[in-house]
C-alpha cells in the first residue's frame, strides 16, 4: 500500500509549493490515474513515490510517504529502485544502451544481481512485454510502441511492486495507445502490480482505472473512484461531458455503459448530421502521384491530394505511416517523385525560399525552433530570414490571438508547454504564409492548452489559410477537421468527411461516434450545440 | 570469438615490436602479416573493401614521410638532387639516406594505423568499454552514454537544421548556424538531465571511491615507484633496479584498482568466458612478448636497429627477428582452432 500524509514539496528555486498537504492511500494491485492541468504537480507526485523528489531534484519536502513499508524520503532512490519501477514520458530519452537486452540489464547490473539470475530475469521481462524476438535488436530500429514496451520491461525487470508511468501513450497512435493501455492493465492483473499513470487524454484510460487522483490548479487534490471524482472534474472526456450535461448517473465511463436507448429517445432529436459541402475556395496546394523512397523502402506511394484555402485538412494514421515524410516531401526536404503545385505553380519551378514563403511548418518539437532571448525576438528573426521589415509591425497585436501578448519579453524556453508551442507557431507564421503544416501540435498539452490552440486554428481558417494538421488526438481532430485523410503504410486509404472517418474506421472512432452510430455525430458539440 | 583481453595482449605485443624496430624487412614482413590478418577478419565480418583503403593510407604515409623528411633533413652522402639553397626551409641536398629514413618512418606510422584498424575490426566499442576496470565504472558508463548519445545528437541536429531552414534561415553564413547550436545545446542538456534522472531511478549510483586515503596512498606510491624507475634509467643506473621499480609501481596501481573494483557491487551482464584456446593464445603471446623484451634487453636482436645513416647499407636479418614479425598472425591460428 502507498500511504501519503500531509505531503508538501517546493522546488529549489520555487516560490510556491507544487504539492500542498497531499494525503491519500492507494491500495495494492490497483490502477490509479493521476490527472490535472499542466503544472499541477502530477509528475512531481510520481517522483516523490520513488524518491527522485527530493533526492534528485533537491527542494524542500515535508510530510510522510510509505511505499510498501519503505520511506522514499529517508531511503533514497537507489533503495527504492527495487520496489518502484518508473517509465518516463519520452522512452528514447531514457535509454542508455543501444540494444534491447543491455538496456533491460542496466537496473540488474546496478543492483548487483548475479549474471545467471540476470539472464533469467531479462528473459522473463521480455516474455511479459512480448518482445523476446527483439532481444538483441538495436533500440533505434524498433517502433515507438516497442520502445515504450522496452522501457516498461526495464522497469519490471527488478520485479517492483509499484509501476509509475508518466504519460506513456503521448507519442503513440490511437491503436498503439489502446494496445499499450490494455497491456498495462493486463500486467497489473497478472503481476498484482500497483500502477499509477499520469495522463492528459482521459478518454483512453477511464475504462481501466480503479481510482482517479485529480490534481487541481488551487493545489487541492481529489482522490477516489471515477464515480466519486469525475463529477468534480473540469476536464473530462466527451462521454462524461455529455452525460454530465444531461444529468445521467452513474456516469458512463465507456460508450457501452452509456444508457443509449432511453436517453436518445427521450431527450434528443436524433437527426443525422449532414455531410459538409465540398469547399468552393480556390485550391492552394495540389499533390499528384507523389512517391518517396528512403533506404530502399517506399515510404509514400502515389499520394494525390488537394487543399483549398480556408480548409483544415487532418492527416491521421499509425506511427511510421509516412505522415511527416509527406510534409517534408512537399517542402522539398527529401527527394520525391510526382507533381506538387503551389497556388497553381509547379513546385519544380519554385526555389526553396519561395516555397517556405507560402508554407509554414511547425515540427513535432517546438524547441527545435526557439533560441532567441524573447518571444518578440523570435518573430523578428523569422521576418529577417524572409527579408521582411518589422518597423511598423505591432508585435503585441500579432501575439494576441496566440494568447502571448503579455509574454512578448519572456524567454521562450521558460514558458509552459502550451505557451512554447504557441510561440513556435507565432514564429513560423509571422510572415503570413497561406498554408500551415502542423505536426502533432498538441503533444503533451492539457485540455485548456488544446482548446486555445483549436481556437487559433479556427481563426486562421476564417482568414482563408489552409491548414494541414497531423495528429493522433482524434477527439481534437474531430472538433477541427473539414476533411480527413487516413494514411497507412505510405498510402491514402481514406479521404473524405470527418463524419465518415471518425465513425466508420474503428481505430479512429471518437467516443461520441461510438455512442451515437448512424448519426454522423463525432464531437460532444454535435450532441450539445451549446458546448 | 577470441577473448577481448587476448586481443589487448596481442596489440601490446605487436606495438612493442613495431616501436622497437626500423628494419625495413621486418616492418615489411610485419605489414604483410597484418594485411593477411586484416583481410581474414574483414572477410569473416563481411566487411567489403578493407584492404584497399588501408593500403592507400600506408602508401600515402610512406610517400608523405619520405618527401617531408628528405625536404627538411639534408643529412647524407648519396645526393639525389639539390634544391636551390635560397629556397627557404627546404633548400639543400636531397639525399638517398633522407629518403630512406623518411620511408621507414612512414612504414612505422602506417603499421601502427593498420594495427589499430585491425583492433577496431576485432573488437567493438562495447567490448572495449567493458575492459575498463570496475573501479572506473562511471567512466565506462560515460563512454557508453557518449556513444549512444552521438547518433541521437546527429539526428537532432538534422531535425533542428530542417526546422530552421523552413523558417527561412538560409544556412549560408557561420552566424546562420547559431539557431542550430543553441536549441541543440539546450536539448542535449535537457536530454542529459532526463537520462541522469532515468539512471538514478534505475539504481545507478557511485559504486566505488578511489579517493579514500588508503587508495590514494597506494596509487601515489605506485606512481612514484614507476616514475623513479624511469628517472634511474635515464641516469644509467643498473637496469635491474628500474625493472623492479617498474614492476612494483605497475603492480601496486593494478592491485589498488582491482581491490577497489572488487568492493563495487555492480555486476556485468556481458561477461566473456575464457576458453582453453584463449588461454593458450594469451600464454603464447605473453611468452613471445617477454622473450622479445629479454632478447632486446640482452642485445641479442641487433638486426632490429637499422639506420640508413651514416652510410646506406642493406639491413641484416635474424631468424628470431623474422619470427617476431610473423607473430601478428597468431589470432588466425586461434580462429582456426575455434572453427575446428
Amino acid at each position: 500500500m502507498i500511504k501519503i500524509k500531509n505531503l508538501s514539496y517546493r522546488y529549489p528555486l520555487g516560490t510556491k509549493n507544487v504539492l500542498d498537504h497531499v494525503s491519500l492511500e492507494i491500495q495494492k494491485g490497483t490502477l490509479t490515474l493521476v490527472t490535472g492541468a499542466s503544472g499541477t504537480g502530477k509528475s512531481t507526485l510520481l517522483r516523490c513515490i520513488n524518491g527522485l523528489v527530493p533526492h534528485f531534484s533537491g527542494g524542500t519536502i515535508s510530510g510522510e510517504i510509505q511505499v510498501f513499508g519503505a520511506d522514499p524520503i529517508a531511503a533514497g532512490v537507489e533503495a527504492m529502485a527495487q520496489t518502484v519501477g518508473f517509465v518516463f514520458q519520452e522512452p528514447e530519452a531514457q535509454f542508455i544502451f543501444d540494444t534491447v537486452e543491455d538496456e533491460i540489464a542496466f537496473s540488474l547490473e546496478n543492483a548487483g544481481i548475479p549474471r545467471e539470475e540476470m539472464e533469467r530475469r531479462i528473459q522473463d521481462a521480455l516474455q511479459i512485454v512480448k518482445l523476446s524476438h527483439l532481444r538483441t535488436k538495436n533500440i533505434a530500429e524498433i517502433s515507438g510502441g516497442e520502445q515504450q514496451k522496452v522501457a516498461i520491461a526495464s522497469a519490471l525487470v527488478t520485479q517492483p511492486m509499484v509501476l509509475l508511468l508518466d504519460e506513456p501513450t503521448s507519442q503513440l497512435d490511437p491503436i498503439s495507445a489502446d494496445e499499450m493501455l490494455k497491456f498495462i492493465l493486463d500486467l497489473k492483473i497478472r503481476l498484482n502490480l500497483t500502477v499509477l499513470i499520469s495522463e492528459h487524454r482521459l478518454e483512453r484510460l477511464l475504462p481501466y482505472v480503479d481510482f482517479i487522483l485529480n490534481m487541481c490548479a488551487d493545489r487541492t487534490v481529489i482522490f477516489g473512484t471515477p464515480q466519486e471524482v469525475l463529477p468534480f472534474m473540469e476536464q473530462v472526456p466527451p462521454i462524461v461531458e455529455i452525460a454530465k450535461h444531461f444529468g445521467i448517473s452513474p456516469l458512463p465511463l465507456t460508450p457501452v455503459d452509456f444508457p443509449k436507448e432511453d436517453f436518445v429517445q427521450a431527450r434528443l432529436n436524433l437527426k443525422k448530421k449532414q455531410l459538409p459541402t465540398v469547399s468552393t475556395q480556390p485550391i492552394c496546394l495540389s499533390i499528384e502521384g507523389l512517391s518517396t523512397r528512403l533506404n530502399d523502402h517506399w515510404i509514400l506511394k502515389d499520394i494525390s491530394l488537394q487543399m483549398a484555402r480556408g480548409e483544415i485538412l487532418v492527416l491521421i494514421g499509425p506511427n511510421g505511416g509516412g505522415k511527416t515524410t509527406l510534409l517534408r516531401s512537399v517542402l522539398k526536404m527529401i527527394p520525391c517523385s510526382g507533381r506538387v503545385e503551389l497556388n497553381g505553380i509547379n513546385a519544380e519551378n519554385l526555389r526553396f525560399s519561395e516555397i517556405i514563403q507560402e508554407i509554414a511548418y511547425l515540427p513535432q518539437n517546438p524547441n527545435d525552433l526557439l533560441f532567441a532571448a524573447s518571444v518578440i525576438d523570435e518573430l523578428k528573426i523569422t521576418l529577417t530570414n524572409h527579408k521582411q521589415g518589422f518597423e511598423k509591425l505591432d508585435f503585441k497585436d500579432f501575439l494576441k490571438p496566440f494568447g502571448l501578448d503579455k509574454l512578448g519579453d519572456h524567454y521562450p524556453r521558460d514558458l509552459s508547454v502550451g505557451e512554447r508551442q504557441r510561440t513556435a507557431l507565432a514564429a513560423v507564421t509571422i510572415h503570413n504564409p497561406s498554408i500551415i503544416f502542423l505536426d502533432e501540435p498538441t503533444r503533451g498539452m492539457d485540455y485548456h492548452a488544446k482548446k486555445r490552440l483549436g481556437t487559433l486554428f479556427q481563426q486562421w481558417r476564417q482568414q482563408g489559410k489552409a491548414i494541414l494538421l497531423i495528429t493522433h488526438d482524434v477527439e481534437f481532430a474531430a472538433i477541427l477537421a473539414d476533411r480527413v485523410i487516413i494514411l497507412e503504410e505510405g498510402q491514402i486509404i481514406f479521404s473524405g468527411a470527418p463524419q465518415i472517418a471518425f465513425t466508420e474506421f474503428p481505430a479512429y472512432q471518437t467516443q461520441t461516434a461510438r455512442i451515437f452510430p448512424e448519426t454522423g455525430w463525432v464531437t460532444s458539440g454535435d450532441v450539445i450545440p451549446e458546448i | 570469438m577470441i577473448h577481448s583481453l587476448v586481443w589487448v595482449f596481442w596489440l601490446l605485443m605487436v606495438m612493442v615490436f613495431i616501436l622497437s624496430t626500423r628494419n625495413p624487412i621486418y616492418l615489411g614482413t610485419l605489414l604483410t602479416s597484418l594485411f593477411i590478418l586484416g583481410h581474414h577478419l574483414s572477410h569473416t565480418k563481411k566487411i567489403k573493401n578493407w584492404m584497399l583503403p588501408n593500403l592507400r593510407f600506408l602508401l600515402t604515409m610512406i610517400f608523405l614521410s619520405t618527401v617531408i623528411n628528405s625536404l627538411f633533413s639534408h643529412v647524407g652522402q648519396e645526393v639525389v638532387f639539390t634544391v636551390p639553397q635560397q629556397w627557404p626551409l627546404i633548400g639543400g641536398k636531397i639525399t638517398l639516406e633522407g629518403l630512406v629514413y623518411g620511408a621507414l618512418n612512414g612504414l612505422v606510422i602506417g603499421a601502427l594505423y593498420i594495427l589499430f584498424n585491425i583492433i577496431n575490426l576485432a573488437l567493438n566499442v562495447k567490448q572495449i568499454t567493458r575492459m575498463i576496470p570496475r573501479a572506473f565504472h562511471p567512466i565506462a558508463m560515460s563512454i557508453t552514454i557518449a556513444l549512444t548519445f552521438f547518433p541521437s545528437i546527429q539526428k537532432r541536429a538534422q531535425e533542428i537544421k530542417e526546422a530552421q531552414m523552413i523558417r527561412g534561415n538560409p544556412m549560408k553564413k557561420i552566424s546562420d548556424w547559431l539557431p542550430i547550436f543553441i536549441p541543440l545545446l539546450v536539448t542535449s542538456l535537457e536530454n542529459a538531465f532526463l537520462l541522469a534522472e532515468s539512471m538514478t531511478a534505475r539504481g545507478f549510483h557511485k559504486q566505488t571511491d578511489l579517493r579514500t586515503p588508503k587508495n590514494l596512498i597506494s596509487l601515489i606510491l605506485g606512481g612514484f615507484a614507476f616514475f623513479s624507475g624511469w628517472v634511474l634509467q635515464l641516469y644509467r643506473y643498473p637496469r635491474a633496479i628500474s625493472l623492479v621499480l617498474y614492476a612494483f609501481g605497475a603492480g601496486l596501481i593494478l592491485l589498488t584498482l582491482y581491490i577497489a573494483g572488487k568492493s563495487s557491487q555492480v555486476t556485468r551482464y556481458h561477461q566473456e568466458r575464457w576458453k582453453p584456446a584463449d588461454m593458450i593464445m594469451a600464454f603464447l603471446i605473453a611468452l613471445c612478448l617477454f622473450g622479445f623484451i629479454y632478447l632486446k634487453w640482452a642485445h641479442r636482436l641487433h638486426s632490429l636497429n637499422y639506420s640508413p645513416y651514416p652510410h646506406l647499407i642493406c639491413p641484416t636479418i635474424q631468424v628470431m627477428g623474422l619470427f617476431f614479425s610473423l607473430l601478428p598472425l597468431i589470432p588466425i591460428l586461434g580462429r582456426q582452432h575455434d572453427k575446428n
